[in-house]
Parts: C-alpha cells; sequence; structure tokens
C-alpha cells in the first residue's frame, strides 16, 4: 500500500448496504439451486406449480449468484477500498445507496419475470429487456460513482484494484449491452450460429470481466492489508491485468468446440484458454508471494481466509478451465456435470468465497461494530468449502459417468439411474451451503443490529 | 508503465473493442447463411411451442447440437451451420441432463408427447423431466408441434411415417383383439415370428427382464401388463394388453422384433438404442412368463446352446 490513509473514522453506507443486498441475495440464490437440485431427485415436488418449474427456478439461482449475491458482495468491498486507497470521499454516497436501492429493485424484477416464465432462453442473457436496461443502468451509476471518485482522489497513484475494480465495471456494462443483444429488445439474440458465438463471448465474460477482475481488487486489498506488507511486484500487476483482459475475452468459443463455427474462432480460442495460465500465475503469484511467510495473520482474519481460500480455489478452477479447453478432454467432458463442477469452483469457491471475504473483512470497519461472531463465520467459512468441495467431487464424478457412458454408446436415459445417488448427494451439500448462507446473513444482520461499540479503524 | 485513469478506461475499452471486432464481429461478418439440405421454416404453431420451449427453459436440460462424437445416442446426422439459420435464439443448450432433441421430431406420435408432458415418467419411468402438465391443452399443443418439427423435414418424413401407420394402426385396434393380434403379427418378417426366444428361462433372466420392464414398459403397460399403465389415458391406439395374448402364437421372436423396433404410428417407440441383446430377450420373456403365461424360450428350433445355459452338454 503505497497510500497514506486517513485515520478518522468513517462511515460507508454504499458498502454496507451492498454488504446487506449480498448476504440476502446469497440466501435466496443458494436456497434456488437447493430448490433446483431436490427437483432433480424428486421432480414431481414441484406438482406442477408453474414458477417452481425446474426451467424457471435454475436461471434464477444463477443470475441470483452472478447479480445478487457475488457481485454486490465484490462491489460492497470495492465501495469500501477505493476512497481508502484513493485517499478521499467516495463521490456520492447518496449516488451509491441509490444505486444499490435500485439493484434491488432490478433483482426482484429479474427474480418475478423468471419465475413468472419471461425469458429470452440464452444463458446467463434470460433476463428480458426490461430487466437488462436495469442492469446496465446500476452498472453505469457504479461507474459514475467510481470514476468520479477517482477525479476527486488525493493519492495520485492508481493502486491495482482500482484498476480492475473500475475496468469490471465499464467493460462488463459494455459486454452486458453486447451480449444481451440490447438493440433488439423482443428476442435479445442474434440469429443462428452467430447467435451462440456472441452468448458464449458474454457469458464467459460474466467471469472474465466481472467476477474475476472486482475478486483480483479485493484479494489485492485485503492480503496486502491484513500480512501488512507491500504488494510483491508492480509489474506483475501490470501484466495480470492487462493479460487477462487480453486473454479471457478471446476464449467464449471454447463452449462452441463441437459445435459447426469456425475452426479459426475455434483455434483463437483454445490457445488463450491455456495461455489463460499466464494472468491467472501473474495475479496469484503475486498475492501469494505477498502472503509468503504470513499465513499465520490470513489465519486470524477471517476475511483475509475467506479470500486467500478463494485464491487458491483460482488455481484449481483456472488450471482445470485451460485443460477443459482441449477437445481430447471435452469430448468426455462437454455437455454433462463435469462443466457444472466447474462452474461452483469457479463462482463458488473462487468468487463467491472473496466476496465472502471481501465482506467479512469489510463488515466491522463500514458498520463500526465488531463481528458479532467469529465461530458462525468459521463456521459458514467450512460449510462453504466443505459444500463446494463435496460438489465439486460428487459432480465431477457424475460428469465423468454421463461423460463415458456416452462416449461408450450409452443414451442419455439409460444412465439415468446412475446418478440418483450422486444428486441426492449434491442436494444434502446444497442444504449445506443453503445453511451456510443462512448463518451468515444471521450474523450480518446480528454485527448490525449490535449496541454501537467503538470502531475497528 | 503510469497506470492513468484514461490508461485503465481507454485503454481496456480498445482493446474490448479490437477482441470483440475479430472474435464476435468477424464470425458474424463471415457467418454463412445458406440454409442446410433439410431447412424448412417453422409454421405459427411450431414458432409458438419454441417460445413456450423458451420461456420455460428446457433449454437448460435438452441440448439441440448433434455431435460427430454423438453415434453413441444414435445419431444419423450431425448438425450443421445451415440448421440454425432462423434461431433467434439458437438453443444449443449446454447440458444434457435430459436427451438431445435436434432430430426429436417424428420419432413418436403426438400423443406419446402429451401423456410425456402430463407425466414424463408416464411414458419414461426413470425420468427426472419435471410434469409439465401446468402449461394447459392450448400450450402443450403448441409445445409438442414444436417439439415434433425438431430435424426439420427429416423430422417431416418422420412425421408422415408415424401418421400412416397410425391410422392403420388405430383401424386394427377398432377391429377388436383378434384382428389386433393378426394385424400386429403380420408385419413382422416371417423369420422373427418362426423364431423362438433362444434362451432358457432362469430366476436370473426374468430378475433381468423385470428390472427392465420397470424402467422403461411399465408406464404403459402397467405393473400387471394389462395396457392399463398411468399413461394409457392418453394414448390411441392405447397401449396393449398382454394377457389376451395367450394361445396367439405369440413367439419370441415376435416379442424381441416389436421391442427393438416399436411400432411406428403408435406410442411403442423403437427402444434398440438402449436396450442391448440380452435385455431385449429378458423382458420379452418377462413379458411371456409372467403376463401371456405362455413362454416359448429355448424351445426348438434352436442352435448350440449358448454356453451358460443349463441342460444337454449336447445340445
Amino acid at each position: 500500500m503505497t497510500t497514506g490513509e486517513s485515520t478518522q473514522i468513517r462511515t460507508y453506507p454504499t458498502a454496507l448496504a451492498f454488504c446487506i443486498t449480498s448476504f440476502f441475495w446469497m440466501g435466496v440464490a443458494t436456497f434456488m439451486g437447493l430448490l433446483g437440485a431436490t427437483f432433480l431427485i424428486a421432480p414431481d415436488l414441484a406438482n406442477n406449480v408453474s414458477w417452481l418449474f425446474f426451467g424457471r427456478v435454475r436461471p434464477v439461482h444463477v443470475n441470483m449468484v452472478l447479480f445478487g449475491f457475488v457481485t454486490p458482495g465484490l462491489l460492497a468491498t470495492a465501495f469500501y477500498y477505493l476512497p481508502k486507497v484513493l485517499d478521499t470521499e467516495l463521490y456520492s454516497e447518496k449516488l451509491g445507496v441509490t444505486t444499490v436501492l435500485l439493484w434491488n429493485v432490478v433483482l426482484v424484477a429479474a427474480v418475478g419475470s423468471l419465475l413468472a416464465g419471461h425469458s429470452q432462453g440464452r444463458e446467463y442473457a434470460e433476463l428480458v429487456w426490461p430487466v437488462d436496461i436495469g442492469i446496465v443502468i446500476v452498472f453505469l451509476m457504479v461507474f459514475v460513482n467510481m470514476i468520479m471518485t477517482v477525479k476527486h482522489r488525493r493519492e495520485p497513484i492508481l493502486y491495482v484494484s482500482v484498476w480492475y475494480a473500475c475496468a469490471a465495471v465499464v467493460l462488463t456494462s459494455v459486454t452486458f449491452s453486447l451480449g444481451n443483444v440490447i438493440w433488439k429488445p423482443d428476442t435479445g439474440a442474434l440469429t443462428g450460429i452467430p447467435d451462440a458465438i456472441l452468448l458464449w463471448f458474454y457469458g464467459h465474460n460474466i467471469f472474465g470481466l466481472l467476477l474475476t477482475p472486482l475478486s483480483a481488487g479485493v484479494a489485492y486489498y485485503v492480503i496486502p492489508r491484513v500480512v501488512k506488507s507491500p504488494l510483491y511486484s508492480h509489474t506483475l500487476s501490470l501484466l495480470g491485468f492487462w493479460s487477462l483482459i487480453v486473454i479471457y475475452t478471446h476464449i467464449g468459443t471454447h463452449h462452441l468446440l463441437q459445435v459447426p463455427v469456425p475452426t479459426w474462432l475455434k483455434v483463437i480460442s483454445i490457445v488463450d484458454s491455456v495461455a489463460m495460465v499466464i494472468p491467472v500465475m501473474a495475479f496469484l503469484i503475486n498475492i501469494w508471494y505477498t502472503a509468503k511467510g504470513k499465513l499465520g495473520a490470513i489465519h486470524e482474519d477471517i476475511g483475509a481466509k475467506f479470500v486467500f481460500t478463494g485464491t487458491i480455489m483460482y488455481f484449481f478452477v483456472s488450471i482445470q478451465g485451460s485443460m477443459m479447453a482441449l477437445p481430447v478432454v471435452q469430448r468426455i467432458t462437454h455437455f454433462n456435470n463435469w462443466v457444472v463442477a466447474h462452474a461452483h469452483i469457479g463462482v463458488l469457491g473462487f468468487a463467491g468465497m472473496i466476496a465472502l471475504g471481501g465482506m467479512y473483512y469489510i463488515l466491522p470497519r463500514v458498520s463500526g461494530k465488531p463481528l458479532y461472531s467469529r465461530l458462525l463465520a468459521d463456521l459458514q467459512y467450512w460449510m462453504v468449502l466443505i459444500g463446494m468441495i463435496g460438489f465439486t467431487v460428487v459432480l465431477t464424478i457424475v460428469g465423468l459417468i454421463q461423460g463415458n457412458a456416452w462416449y461408450n454408446g450409452e443414451t442419455v436415459y439409460r444412465v439415468l439411474p446412475e446418478l440418483q445417488y450422486y444428486y441426492v448427494t449434491r442436494a444434502m451439500l446444497g442444504l449445506l451451503i443453503f445453511s451456510s448462507a443462512v448463518i451468515g446473513l444471521y450474523n450480518g444482520v446480528r454485527t448490525l443490529l449490535s449496541k454501537p461499540g467503538e470502531a475497528v479503524s | 508503465m503510469k497506470m492513468t485513469p484514461a490508461a485503465v478506461i481507454i485503454g481496456s475499452l480498445l482493446l474490448l473493442a479490437a477482441i470483440v471486432l475479430v472474435v464476435v464481429y468477424v464470425p458474424w461478418a463471415t457467418r454463412h447463411d445458406a440454409p442446410s439440405e433439410i431447412f424448412r421454416s417453422r409454421s405459427d404453431l411450431e414458432a409458438e411451442g419454441r417460445l413456450i420451449y423458451i420461456a420455460n427453459g428446457c433449454v437448460y436440460c435438452h441440448s439441440q447440437s448433434i455431435r460427430t462424437i454423438d453415434w453413441g445416442h444414435g445419431a444419423e446426422r450431425i448438425a450443421q451451420a445451415g440448421d440454425y439459420v432462423s434461431d433467434q435464439p439458437i438453443l444449443l443448450g449446454s447440458q444434457r441432463t435430459g436427451p438431445d432433441l435436434s432430430q426429436e421430431g417424428g420419432e413418436h406420435p403426438d400423443d406419446w408427447h402429451i401423456a410425456h408432458f402430463i407425466n414424463p415418467r408416464y411414458t419414461r419411468p426413470n425420468s427426472i423431466m419435471p410434469e409439465v402438465a401446468f402449461l394447459g391443452e392450448d400450450k402443450l399443443q403448441a409445445l409438442t408441434a414444436y417439439i415434433q418439427s425438431l430435424g426439420m423435414t427429416d423430422a417431416d418424413q418422420r412425421m408422415q411415417r408415424q401418421i400412416y401407420w397410425k391410422k392403420a394402426a388405430t383401424d386394427a385396434y377398432e377391429a377388436g383383439p383378434d384382428e389386433n393380434v393378426k394385424w400386429l403379427s403380420e408385419n413382422i418378417p416371417q423369420g422373427w415370428r418362426d423364431l423362438p426366444n433362444p434362451y432358457p428361462t432362469t430366476d436370473a433372466g426374468l430378475a433381468r427382464g423385470h428390472l427392465i420392464y420397470q424402467q422403461f414398459c411399465i408406464g404403459c403397460h402397467g405393473p400387471v401388463g394389462d395396457g392399463m399403465g398411468p399413461a394409457q389415458p392418453w394414448l390411441y391406439p392405447p397401449p396393449l394388453n398382454f394377457t389376451i395374448l395367450k394361445n396367439r402364437e405369440i413367439s419370441g421372436g415376435i416379442l424381441y422384433y416389436q421391442i427393438m423396433n416399436g411400432i411406428t404410428g403408435t406410442a411403442m417407440p423403437y427402444f434398440k438404442r438402449e436396450l442391448e441383446s440380452e435385455k431385449i430377450w429378458d423382458v420379452g420373456n418377462y413379458v411371456a412368463v409372467y403376463f401371456i403365461d405362455d413362454s416359448d424360450a429355448n424351445a426348438e428350433p434352436h442352435g448350440i446352446d449358448a454356453a451358460y445355459e443349463p441342460g444337454d452338454v449336447n445340445r
């Protein structure tokens, strides 16, 4: 940290409001996931209630994880660290809080419209046009607040977390508008194969240009603060940042390797998927060398513990992702639960863990009250970790069963009975993760409701 | 490198613009709009059904993307870019929790689909698909029309075959059990009709047949083989009542052929892609022993016994 941070006690209503949003929607999102997992083992449970139909519940789960839980959680920490590292006040807390309120309105509209059967049927781009517009507006509001804060900074040097936060928000405003084909309100889609190419360009950039840079921003802030060390390398920060933007944006077509898309595009996506090791390792080496020899401090701080675990999951999910882009691997892994396992390491294990860590780090600092219970936070940590790893193991096994059976000439229907017990285990792990979200919400609420104490700052 | 706000924002936007140009715009600008040889446009009802398919997220579990390696699923045709030229959005899907539907049109007659939508386990006992009955009759008709259009002109050809044989099957059913059984047997090649089940009735074989029956047959033919499974009210002609088949010269070969090949035009699908030979013989014999009470298992003529079969070593 190069900044001389002010020691005065400030309030952070925007960060706090994003925290509450994230804790709440984590509960909703994981419940929807649990519900979907339950329907896979008890398909008649929904009993013909239209808004409980699996195909409606699943996009609610995915969209609420992305836009309800993880993104607000990461933004909460960003709205805390931006004024800190820029040595200024947030440009407008009023705008910030308004953004969060509007954000929640958009989320409610998203859930309501999806459950009512209004969907554009494109993964990660299901939301109907008015909700799309709402999302673009809240992202632009966040961006205005960020860039104006940057403009009014007293610290001349932009810390790496600032790059990531600003780039994530502005780039996602663009890719979200493109990916949702916002100029075609009725279908929100292109026609034919180019629609698939655009969809996966956008879909992958939800991770590449939103969750990953926001998570990196949080890790770059929390880890050096907690271990009380300067960042290991400015050069690695630069390499990690620019290579992420260049390489991650090229790889969406690895979702379409078995589809008739142009071969040159497939080649680009495979080569860049393997090249993802550059931004990933640049970031991880930077963080890990900063923390080198100081893991005790990380273990002691619940926020840093979540964040550091998230960086380890980032390593696993990224190396796995590079391997999965190889056509020979995809022959088995494509179209089955292997990919679902991969997505859960990425979004829950990496971005979700870091979002939770960032929020646990800032919660006492933005509320001016000590964390209600470290024990409950630790419990949540272990429940998420065990749930997520259990998920990965179970769904990877399911994926291997499916992929190998199909490749061996068995039909989808024939393989279903083999998967039942794994689906049951998966739903039980989902219950674990949902319970952890309830514990986190409880812990957060009790922290805020506790009697005013000394600020930790 | 000095990271100014302009460098971060404008730099990353310029990079994004260049990359979008390469990986999104160029593929779009160089796309081939030529329809494939099976392409046809959708009727209004099929288009309406497609919207229902989209609104309810069917795409999350059903791909519409047959790959070169999908021979395992019995794929006869690999998907081409020209198949999708009118699809907005394209519905390739990302997961096969259920089967791929690219060529589903005409694989089953309409009534099978309605029964399947009312409760998927009626026609597919192991299915984990949720009930779709909440859509109501009109929307189920539209959805069925859409599913029957998947595969385009290939699907149309299959549908014509379904319609042609449905009439014949209905006439036969309405002419009474004698005529119906006669018609069913008539359409089987003589070689199969003369063929007894080559394997003996064993406890193990019956246990295997029982399991297969529960996983594939019970929804239509019912637990006691009387054709009164839960799908029955939705299907016409209704599922066959096996208990009327005694003394009607139903050989093991006839049962095998019907299970393997299905009865096009009726809700009876072909199972050749899902059941290996032994499983078909076993489930056929299970039906013969328990429901028809008339099994020709291991009867003459037969060749040299398989090594595992009990009985004379010189048979």
